[in-house]
C-alpha cells in the first residue's frame, strides 16, 4: 500500500517535472545543487543544522537550485519535503528552506516550506518575515551565505522550543519495557505454578523455599530491561556526523506551510 | 450416504474460502474507502480555513478602500456560495466534487479580484493587518493544493484497487463506486498570482 503511494508520488511528479532533484544518497542538511556556497560555508552550515537536530530533532534541510523546472517557488519547496520526508515521522518536523539565485535577467526566490508538526511554532507570517525582513536584503546583495545562515538561525530560535526529545528513543524504552514486563510476568506465573505444585506435595517448608525463587529470578527480568534502556539511548545518538539527521531524513509530512518571497 | 456427505463438507469448505476471500477484498476496499474519507475532510478543512480568513480581510479592506464596495460584496457572495456547497463524503462522484469545485473557484476568481484591488490604494499595501492576511492567504493556497493532490493520490489508490479483477466483483456486488478527482481548473492555476511581492 505505501509502496504504491510512493511510486504513484513519484510516477506523477517524474511527468510533471523532468528535472526533478532526486533524494540525494547522503541525506544532509545541506543540498548545494547551484553551487552558490563555498566548501567551508557548506561545512559551516552542516555543522549548526546537524547540532541542531541533534539537540531538538527538527530537520532543517537548505536546498539550492538553479531551475524551479517550471513550478512555482511553493511547491518545488513542498514537493521537495514531501519527497523527500524532511523531518520525523512522528512529530512531521522538517523544513525545506529553498533559494534559488538570481540568475541574468530572472529573479531569485527564496520558500521556506514547513513541516505540519512546526506549523504552530513557525506560522507562516514568522516564514514571510524571515524571508521577507532576514534573507532577502542579504540576498539582494549576493550574500548567499549570509542569507541562509541568517535565516537557518531565525528558524531555529523559533523552533527550539517545539520539540526537545531525540527521536526513537521513547519507543525503544516502551518496548523493552513490555518485554521486561513479559519476562518477569512469566516468571511470576512460574513460580507460582512451582509453589502451588510445592504446596500440594510439601506443606509450609517447601512454600518457603519457592518463594526464593523470583528472588533469584528477577535478576535476568530487570537486567534485560536496563540493557533495553541502553540500546535506545544509544540507538538515538549513534551515527556521528550524520547521526543529527538520525540516518537520514525521518519521514516528515508537510500540508503547505510556509512562506516565501523574490529578490 | 458417506460419498453424499465428503460433498457436503467440500461445498461447505469451498463456501468458506470464497467468503472469506470477500471478505479480505471488503474490508481492503472499506480502509482505501475510509483514507479517501479522511483525505476529503483534510480537503475541506483547508478549503474552511479560507474561508476564515476571509471576513477579517473584508473588514481590512473596506477600511482602506471604500469605493470597491462592488468587488467586496462579489467576495461575501462567493464566500456564502462556497461555504454552502457541501459534499456528503459517501457521495464523492463527478458531480458533485465539480460543483464543489466550481463554488471554491468562484472564491478564488473573487479574492483574486479584491488583491488586484490593493493596487490603487498604498496605504492598504502598506497596512500591517492586511499584509499578514496576504501572507497567510498564501499559506492556505499552498495547503489546498497540497490537500487536493493528496486527496488525488488517495481517490487513484482506491479507484486502482476497487476496478482491478477480481476485486471489482466485491466492489460491485457491495455498491463501491469510483471516486472523482480534483481537476486542475483555470482558477486553481492562477492561485499562484496571489503570491506577493
Amino acid at each position: 500500500m505505501r509502496k504504491l503511494i510512493i511510486s504513484i508520488i513519484l510516477g506523477c511528479s517524474c511527468l510533471l517535472a523532468g528535472a526533478f532533484p532526486q533524494k540525494p544518497a547522503v541525506e544532509g542538511p545541506v543540498n548545494d545543487l547551484a553551487s552558490l556556497l563555498s566548501h567551508a560555508q557548506v561545512l559551516e552550515l552542516q555543522h549548526m543544522l546537524v547540532d541542531f537536530a541533534d539537540s531538538t530533532s527538527n530537520q532543517i534541510c537548505v536546498v539550492t537550485v538553479n531551475s524551479l523546472e517550471g513550478m512555482s517557488a511553493s511547491q518545488f519547496a513542498i514537493q521537495i519535503g514531501l519527497e523527500w520526508k524532511v523531518g520525523s515521522a512522528d512529530f512531521n518536523n522538517g523544513v525545506v528552506f529553498l533559494v534559488k539565485p538570481r540568475i541574468g535577467s530572472e529573479g531569485g526566490e527564496v520558500f521556506i516550506a514547513v513541516g505540519r508538526g512546526l506549523e504552530g511554532a513557525i506560522p507562516d507570517i514568522y516564514c514571510h518575515r524571515i524571508v521577507n525582513d532576514v534573507v532577502i536584503p542579504y540576498l539582494a546583495q549576493g550574500d548567499y551565505y549570509g542569507g541562509i545562515k541568517a535565516g537557518c538561525e531565525k528558524l531555529m530560535a523559533y523552533a527550539s522550543g517545539e520539540y526537545k526529545e531525540a527521536l526513537d528513543y521513547d519507543e525503544d524504552d516502551e518496548i523493552a519495557g513490555i518485554i521486561a514486563f513479559l519476562v518477569i510476568l512469566f516468571f511470576v506465573v512460574l513460580v507460582i505454578m512451582a509453589k502451588n505444585r510445592n504446596n500440594r506435595g510439601n506443606g509450609g517448608n517447601g512454600g518457603s523455599g519457592g518463594r526464593r525463587g523470583p528472588d533469584i529470578i528477577f535478576i535476568p527480568g530487570s537486567g534485560l530491561g536496563r540493557s533495553g534502556g541502553f540500546g535506545g539511548g544509544f540507538g538515538s545518538s549513534s551515527g556521528g556526523f550524520s547521526g543529527g539527521f538520525h540516518g537520514g531524513f525521518g519521514g516528515g509530512s508537510f500540508g503547505g506551510g510556509g512562506a516565501g518571497g523574490r529578490f | 450416504m458417506k460419498k453424499g456427505f465428503s460433498t457436503i463438507l467440500i461445498v461447505v469448505a469451498v463456501v468458506a474460502v470464497l467468503v472469506m476471500w470477500c471478505a479480505g477484498k471488503y474490508n481492503g476496499l472499506v480502509k482505501s474507502e475510509e483514507a479517501v474519507t479522511a483525505q476529503w475532510g483534510q480537503v475541506e478543512n483547508v478549503y474552511q480555513r479560507r474561508a476564515d480568513l476571509i471576513p477579517n480581510l473584508v473588514q481590512t479592506v473596506k477600511g482602506y478602500a471604500k469605493h470597491e464596495e462592488s468587488t467586496l460584496t462579489e467576495v461575501v457572495e462567493a464566500r456564502a456560495k462556497a461555504t454552502s456547497v457541501n459534499v456528503d463524503p459517501s457521495k464523492l462522484n463527478a458531480e458533485t466534487l465539480e460543483q464543489f469545485q466550481n463554488a471554491q473557484a468562484g472564491l478564488t476568481a473573487a479574492l483574486g479580484k479584491l488583491l488586484v484591488v490593493r493596487e490603487a490604494y498604498p496605504e492598504l499595501k502598506a497596512d500591517k493587518m492586511f499584509l499578514e492576511l496576504q501572507a497567510q492567504l498564501e499559506g492556505t493556497e499552498n495547503r489546498i493544493n497540497v490537500e487536493r493532490n493528496k486527496y488525488n493520490e488517495v481517490a487513484k489508490e482506491y479507484n486502482t484497487a476497487m476496478r482491478q479483477f477480481p476485486t471489482n466483483i466485491v466492489a460491485a456486488v457491495f455498491g463501491f463506486e469510483t471516486k472523482a478527482y480534483f481537476k486542475a481548473d483555470e482558477s486553481a492555476s492562477k492561485a499562484p498570482a496571489v503570491s506577493f511581492e
